[in-house]
This record gives C-alpha cells, structure tokens and sequence, in this order.
C-alpha cells in the first residue's frame, strides 16, 4: 500500500503547488462556505424573526380599534393583507382576550393544535417559538394586543423557515460556484506560475546532470538582454566582462568597471549592488540560483583542471621517482611505524623474491626468512626508537654483501613516521677488494719468492754442478755415487721449485707469440687424456671453432692449463668428468676458456686462499701448492684474467659439487702494418 | 545515476489555518439549535365568535381612537361592573352616525356622547340624559376652537375664513364642528362662504385627525373641541397651531339611556356613577383617565341651548 506522504513526495514540484494551492483553497472554500452559510443562515434566521416580530408587534397595534369595535372583517383584511403582502408568513390569527381565534388566514378550518402551541405569558412583550409542522419549520410570533396593561387578545403569526433555508443554499451554491471557479482560475495561473518556476528548476536539474556526467560547460542563466558594456558605454575590451553575452560581470574578478570594488565576488558585490548594470539585470531568487550556479559550476571547472594538471604532475613525478627507485640497483623500501612495507622498488622485489603487491603491507617477518626478519626488525626499532641512521655493511645469504643505510623517516610533526632502507648490493666491490688485497699479497710473495729463488737459485746451480761433477768422479754403483745422485735429484727439484717461483713471479724470460689456444688444448689433452682414463676420468673438449689468437708463450700457457686439469682430476680422484671448453667473448674482445670438474668443490672457507703459494689441501708430499700460484702469474703475465665458481656439497646450498675456473685472455689483434 | 530529491510535505502553517477554520467550523456547528414543537396543522376545527348572552353596552360617541375611548372609560367601566354587579362592555362604534344608529338599534345601552349627539339620539329614539361630567377645568360646559397653522399669511382674522377650506370633525360633532359653525354663523359666516367643509375620515381618532390635517397645512382652518391641541401634543408642534376663535360655552358631554333600558339598570348605573367623588383616590383614578372630574345629574332640558343652535345653523335632527 502506498504511503500518502511518499506518494506526494514522488509528485513532481509543478504538480505539487498547483495540488497544495488547491486543497488550500478546497479547505478555505469548504471552511467557508460552512461558515458562512452558518453565518448567513443565523442572519437570515434572526432577520427573518425580526420581520416576523415587527410584522406581528404592527398588526397587534393596527387590530387595536377593529378589535375594540369588534370589526371581524377589518381584522379578517388585516391578516389577508400580512400573508399576501409577506410571502414568508404561511398564517395570520388573532386570539380574543379568551384565547379563542377571533380570525385566521386558514381555509377550511383552524388548525386547533397551534393555539397551544405557542403560550404567551403575562407580561411578555412577544414569544417566538419553533414549530416543525411536517417537513416544514415554522417560526411562530406571539404578540399581546394592549391598551395600557390590558390584553385584549394575542396575534399569532407564523413565518418560514424554508425560505430562510432556500436563501441559504441560494448563496451555498454561489459561495461552491465561486470557489469552483477560483479553483479552476487559480489552478490555471498556479499552473502557468509553476511552470514557470519549474522550467528554472529543470533547467537547473539537467545542468547538476550535466555536471555529475562531467560536462562543466553548462549555462543556466538566462541570455542577457542589455550587456554592461552597453549600459555604461564602456569599450574596455580587455575586460573579462566585455563580450561575455552570458555571464554577469558582478561575478567576474578583474572586471575593469572603475565602480567595481577589486577582489572576488563577496568583496565586489557590495559596490555592485548599487551600479545601474546590477539593478537592471538582477532577477529573481530563481535567476539568482542559476547564475550562482553558472559561477559555481565555472570555478568547479577551473578547479578541476587545476586539480587535473596537479595530478597529472603528480602522477608524473611519481613515475620519474618509481622509475628512478626501479632503475636503481639499490634496494629501497619504506615502511611505517607498525613496520609493514608502504613502498619497495623493483630490486627490493628481486632482493626479496617477491612481487610488489605481496611485499606491499606485509612485516619483515611476513616477507623474509627469520634470521633476516628478526634481524632487520631488530635494525628498523632501533631506527624508529632512537631516531638514528644505521649505516651497516653486512653479509647476508652466505656471500652476498650488502650496505644497508636506514634512516627514520620524520613528519612535519616532528614524530618519527616510519623508516626508508637503502640497501646496495657490494659483494662485486667487496670481492675486488678482496682481490685487490689478493693480488697484493701474492706480489708481495711473488717478490719475496723471486728474491729468495734468486739467492738460492746460484748455490742450487753449484751443489748441482758440483754433485755432477763428483759424481763423475765416483764410481758408479758405490754409496758415494749413490749419495751424489740423491743430492743431484734434490737439487734438481728445488730448482724446479725455484723455476716454480720465478715463474710465479713473473721473474722467467717469456717467449711471446700468437698463439691458437685450441691448439694447445688439443695437445694437452691428447698427452693427458690417458693418464686420467686410468682414474676413470673423462675430458670432454667444447672448443669454439675460429677462436681468436691468443698472444703468450706456449710453454707456460701449457704449464698453465696442466695445472688446472692436475687439480681438476685431483678434485675428482676418481670417475668423473673434466670439461674443457673455449668460446669468444665478442663483446669485451677475450678468449675465454674454462675448466670444470665434477670434483668435490672448493670448500668456501678457502677459496680466498687457493692462489696463495704453498697452499695445498693435498697431503705432504704430494704438492707444493704453486700450481695455481703458477697459473695465476702466466695468466696475469698475458694480461688475463682468472676467476673460479666452486659450489661444496653441503656447504653450498645445491646437491651438485665441481669448481669451474674460468681463464680470460684478451684475443690477438694484428695490428695494423 | 539516480537523484531523489527530499521534498517537504504541505507547509505547517497550511495544517495551522486549516485547523483553525476546523475549529471555527466546529464552534459553529456547536450553536445551539431550538427544539421544534410538533403542530399537526391537518387537525383543524371551525371557530365562531361568541356573542355574550346578556350585556349592558356601553359606548363612548367615537369623537377620539378607540384606544383612547378605551383608555378613558375602561377604569369606570370596571367600576361600574362592581359597583352595579351589571354585565357592563364597553363598545366601539366607528362614526358619530354609527354611535347613534347602534343607539336606536339597542345595541348601545348606554351612551356616552356629546350634546348635539344626544339631541339627535333624543330626538330620533327617544334616549334620556340621566347625567353629565365636568370638563377637567371644572366646568360641566365645553367650547369649540378654530384652528390655522400660525404661519399661515392668509388666515388672520375669522372673516379670513371664508373661501377657505375647512375640515370638521364629524357632522355630529359639537366642539368640532357645531359650536364652531354657531360661532361663524354668529359672525354673520355660512356654510356656503367656505370653499369646502370636509370631515375626519375613518373611524374614531376624529378630533386627533382634524388637528393632524390643519398642522400638515391639507386644511385652511380646522374645528376641534378645546383640549384637543393638549390631546395631540405628543404627536405635533402645537405652537405652530393659531387659535383664531372659540366658541361660546355650551353644555358639556352627558351620559344617556336608550329608551327601552330597564330602568333599573340606569337608575343603578346612575347612582354608581353619581356616586364618584373627586376626594376618593379611587375615584381620582378613574376620573384622571377618563380626563374628568366629576359627575353630576341631568336631565333633558338642559339640552336646548344646543337644540337652538342646531336650529340656528340649520340641521335637520332627523337626518
């Protein structure tokens, strides 16, 4: 069922006012009509008994004399005349003295029952009294005929109520016919009245629409009849008001009008109020409305696109700063006081192994694993606590190393809102420090070694010469030869020792030429390749075809490479396989070749010391630990570089084991005749 | 999107005025109305006026309204009812002719009249004065006076009466009219020297209408009894009225009995009426209505100054 009050709130507005103007007007006009038909017919009615007692006081005093003289036929006219003249009297009589009727206008008899029916008491100037004599109401008028106190009888008049009552439905109608007719008069000009208000309205309605769309460019206000420019005959066309045929000037800011006071609307409209361009075109509420509402949808357009090209900038620093904190190999993050991420750039991401919007609100503890959790949660309180930088280099996953710069992020407040991480990955830098400080150890004992070769390197040559030389002397066979033979051998491996040194030293006399790196492999894998099948331990040659030139000498570089597969094979001791491959390294101009075994791996606690020399993971006796102290010094006498990847099983987080040692050498280039 | 727009119900002050006009109704509504009585007017009888089995009737000769004469003689009438135990009622004839007439009919027992009145009624049928009044100013005598608007150019002296017109009070009238016309006719004026002689219409209220008629300037000059301008005075300016004359005193008004009255009845009435007297409050009253102050006996011959008069001016007592 329909609610009345919701039925007449979804009524349009125009419908409303003509349906409001009516009921008031149906309200007033039935109000009305009652009371005054009330009032009307209490008029009448006493009007009527006024007639009624004046006609009935006269007669009294004209039957007088006839009825001294007992003249029934003059009193018989006078009561004829009464009814004839009155059309509301319906009856005439006179009572005698007695109370007997003496004359009536009745015919065919006198209605015995209104003698009674109206007592006059002694006394009384009249008495009027009600009679309902079928449908129809009777005022009865009782007046006493008197000389000086004597009655001499009473005449009884008796006057219509329903011509009172015709009268009053007479003007009821006419009191309904009027306000029929205002109803339809006032519901036309009510209508005609609205309609006009509520075009302004729709207008109004279709321009929010317009707005709520988006379309800002919308005129609600009435074209202008006169322009300003045209009332004060100005010609100032740089004023924002001249040749804006809609607008109204009082709303524009910097109209050039000398009597506009300077500033926005509610500063200049005072001064406004009294030029002859305001009086002239100011409308009503209505127009009021539409124009503030032109104004505002004007200034809401201007705001917008202010706040538009905000945006736009904003949006745009934002990428320039996102694709700056994505460019950046540092890994940046921010997070707030409950210490969840509010923003991470694309290396954080990497870092962490996770996409932004998995990191994005998420603890340390919801993002890292607990050490790192723990520990980063540790940092990040201390930040937020004491409001102080930490600046910590640190290694994380093993071998990674990293500088972690966080800092407590303060509010305009002063209050500490959350902390930004830098994080920069410096585990290149840190190893080549740790080879910068490599290499100068292994020159320091290159040097230390080359002195030392070179000291021991003479008396060697002498005990050898002359071991020989006695040894020439000595019969073959006896123990003095055999004694001189032992020294010569001795000799001889410490000089090779020595050579070892010099070598490593880059102290020996080098031979130089263009050299196809392939080439030697081959040979030494051929002279190798038996040696190893006897600990069931497969070479495999990956050589890249049309490999540069190499510019070395051939000896060392094969002393080089021999080095590497011995420890190669050492590193498996049995069954395994050695990959040799070769390949060219276009872009930086080198020959690259590398040496991988399925060996055991270096375990990570020294393979920062495996170039060292004399050291050796091998048994006493069984190396001097100058191979890859040898290598390393050909390799860095040509100009090259050697690097290694080890991974340990058990140590290194994989199931597979082998150390590949990666040679770079740069490719010869003939240069130009 | 949707809007819905609020929109306010019909305004308070609507609700406000229309309660008001509720209430207003309602007071209305709540007059309170008169209870009808019920009258069948279907339930009807025919009346007929009563005639009283046996009266005296008494009349009083029709020279002022029949409210006056009522007035003036119902007092004594009810005392004569007392006094005498007679079934008296006052009557009212409308013209001195209807007085007289009723007199020889028998339906005027007793008859309160003037003196020419009486000499026709004694005249024609015999009725017989038994008693007379006297006038408030003490005598048992009255005059007539002739009358003119005191502004009136054209009338100054009595010869100015001639060719005028005049307005008697009735034919049989003595102070308004035959006393008079014994006056102008003892000035040497006739009947026919006036332009007309008409008199008060209608009945009763004769004397009242003459001075009226004068004082509305309808009449050149009127005739009334004297004490009749006093009468009126109530109704009009008397000053403006000029007394151009009056007559010579003339016995005054008289009671007599028709003829076949018993004459027990007018011997008892006599004696009730003679037995008035002016020291007695009582009958102070009913002579201060009945505008005199005593009453003495009568008889017949005192009559005959007027039954010369009538001579004089020349009224035939049988028409």
């Amino acid at each position: 069922m329909t609610n009345p009050s919701s039925f007449f709130r979804k009524l349009g507005f125009r419908t409303k006012i003509t349906l409001s103007i009516i009921a008031i007007l149906l309200i007033f006009g039935i109000g009305l009509s009652m009371i005054m038909s009330k009032w009307v017919s209490q008029a009448l009615l006493n009007e009527n008994r006024m007639r009624g007692i004046s006609n009935a006081v006269n007669l009294s005093a004209r039957v007088v004399e006839p009825l001294l003289s007992e003249d029934l036929l003059v009193l018989k006219n006078l009561v004829d005349e009464l009814s004839r003249t009155d059309k509301d009297v319906i009856y005439t009589f006179i009572l005698d003295r007695s109370g007997k009727p003496l004359v009536h206008t009745f015919s065919g008899g006198f209605p015995i029952d209104l003698i009674q029916a109206n007592a006059l008491q002694e006394g009384e100037g009249y008495h009027l009294q009600l009679l309902s004599a079928g449908r129809e109401l009777i005022n009865d008028f009782a007046v006493p005929v008197l000389i000086g106190n004597a009655r001499l009888g009473t005449v009884r008049i008796g006057m219509s109520h329903a011509r009172v009552q015709e009268v009053v439905q007479r003007i009821l109608w006419s009191i309904v016919l009027t306000i029929g007719i205002g109803i339809l008069i006032v519901g036309f000009v009510s209508t005609a009245l609205a309609r006009t208000v509520t075009r302004k309205i729709q207008v109004l309605h279709h321009a929010a629409e317009e707005i709520i769309k988006g379309n800002l460019d919308v005129r609600t206000a009435p074209l202008l009849q006169s322009h300003c420019w045209d009332i004060v005959n100005c010609d100032q066309k740089s004023c924002p008001a001249y040749g804006d045929e809609r607008g109204r000037c009082w709303y524009l800011v910097g109209t050039l009008c000398p009597t506009c006071a300077d500033g926005r609307y509610e500063k200049k409209i005072e001064s406004c109020r009294h030029c002859e361009v305001y009086r002239s075109q100011a409308g009503d509420e209505i127009q009021d409305l539409a124009e503030f509402f032109d104004v505002m949808a004007l200034t809401l357009k201007e705001r917008l696109l202010a706040l538009r090209r905000t945006e736009e900038n904003l949006k745009q620093q934002q990428r320039l700063f996102q694709t700056i904190l994505d460019v950046t190999p540092d890994m940046v993050s921010l997070q707030g006081r409950d210490l969840r991420y509010q923003a991470v750039n694309k290396a954080f991401c990497q870092f962490a192994g996770k996409k932004e919007t998995d990191i994005l609100g998420k603890t340390d503890s919801e993002v890292f694993s607990g050490v790192q959790a723990d520990e980063n949660q540790r940092e990040n309180r201390g930040v937020l606590e004491k409001g102080q930088t930490l600046n910590v280099e640190k290694r994380v996953d093993g071998d990674r190393w990293l500088h972690v710069i966080k800092t407590a992020v303060v509010s305009p407040e002063g209050e500490v809102s959350g902390v930004l991480g830098t994080s920069r990955d410096i585990t290149e830098l840190k190893n080549f420090q740790d080879r910068i400080i490599r290499s100068q150890r292994l020159e320091s004992i290159g040097q230390l070694a080359a002195g030392i070769a070179h000291e021991i390197n003479t008396p060697l040559g002498i005990i050898l010469g002359y071991a020989q030389l006695s040894k020439e002397d000595v019969e073959p066979g006896t123990e003095l030869h055999e004694g001189l033979s032992t020294i010569e051998k001795y000799a001889r491996i410490s000089r090779g020792i020595v050579a070892d040194l010099l070598r490593f030293s880059r102290h020996t006399e080098s031979i130089k030429r263009p050299l196809d790196i392939n080439q030697i492999l081959h040979q030494i894998v051929g002279v190798l390749e038996h040696t190893f099948s006897l600990e069931r331990i497969s070479i495999a040659r990956e050589l890249e075809e049309s490999l540069p030139l190499v510019f070395g000498d051939q000896e060392k570089l094969e002393q080089a490479f021999v080095n590497l597969l011995n420890n190669a094979r050492d590193a498996i001791g049995s069954d395994g396989q050695v990959r040799i491959w070769t390949t060219h390294d276009s872009s930086q101009k080198e020959v690259v070749i590398g040496v991988s075994d399925t060996g055991k791996g270096i375990p990570p606690e020294i393979r920062d010391k495996i170039f060292d020399p004399f050291f050796t993971t091998k048994g006493v006796g069984k190396g001097t630990g100058l191979g890859l102290s040898v290598t390393f010094g050909i390799v860095k006498d040509h100009g090259g570089k050697i690097d290694f990847e080890s991974t340990c099983r058990g140590k290194d987080s994989t199931n597979k084991a082998g150390t590949t040692f990666v040679i770079r050498f740069p490719a010869y280039e003939d240069e130009p005749t | 999107m949707k809007f819905c727009y609020r929109t306010q119900t019909l305004p308070t002050p609507v609700f406000l005025l229309a309660g008001c006009m509720l209430c207003l109704l309602f007071l209305c509504s709540c007059s309170q109305d008169e209870k009808p009585v019920q009258v069948d007017l279907s339930k009807k009888a025919e009346v007929s006026v009563q005639k009283d089995s046996y009266i005296v009737t008494y009349a009083y000769l029709p020279q002022y309204s029949h409210r006056v004469s009522y007035e003036r003689h119902n007092l004594l009438i009810e005392y004569l009812k007392r006094e005498t135990g007679l079934p008296i009622k006052q009557i009212f004839p409308d013209t001195f002719d209807e007085h007289m007439k009723m007199v020889g009919q028998g339906k005027i027992d007793i008859s309160f009249s003037n003196p020419v009145a009486y000499v026709k009624m004694a005249h024609r049928y015999g009725t017989n004065a038994f008693a007379r009044i006297i006038e408030e100013d003490g005598r048992a005598e009255f005059r007539g006076q002739i009358i003119s608007r005191r502004d009136n150019p054209a009338i100054q002296t009595l010869e100015d009466c001639k060719g005028k017109r005049w307005i008697a009070v009735d034919p049989t009238s003595a102070g308004g009219y035959m006393y008079p016309l014994g006056h102008f006719y003892d000035h040497g004026i006739r009947k026919e020297d006036f332009a007309e002689i008409d008199f008060a219409p209608g009945p009763g209220g004769k004397q009242e209408k003459v001075a009226l008629a004068v004082y509305a300037g309808r009449y050149d000059i009127g005739s009334v009894r004297e004490g009749t301008l006093e009468v009126v005075s109530d109704k009009i300016d008397i000053s403006e009225i000029r007394v151009l004359a009056t007559s010579r005193w003339y016995p005054g008004w008289l009671y007599s009995a028709r003829k076949d009255l018993d004459p027990v009845v007018v011997d008892k009435i006599k004696k009730a009426l003679l037995a008035l007297r002016g020291d007695n409050a009582e009958h102070q009253k009913i002579f201060k209505a009945a505008h005199i102050t005593g009453i003495l006996p009568s008889s017949d011959q005192e009559y005959d100054s007027v039954r010369q008069l009538l001579e004089k001016v020349g009224v035939d007592l049988n028409s």
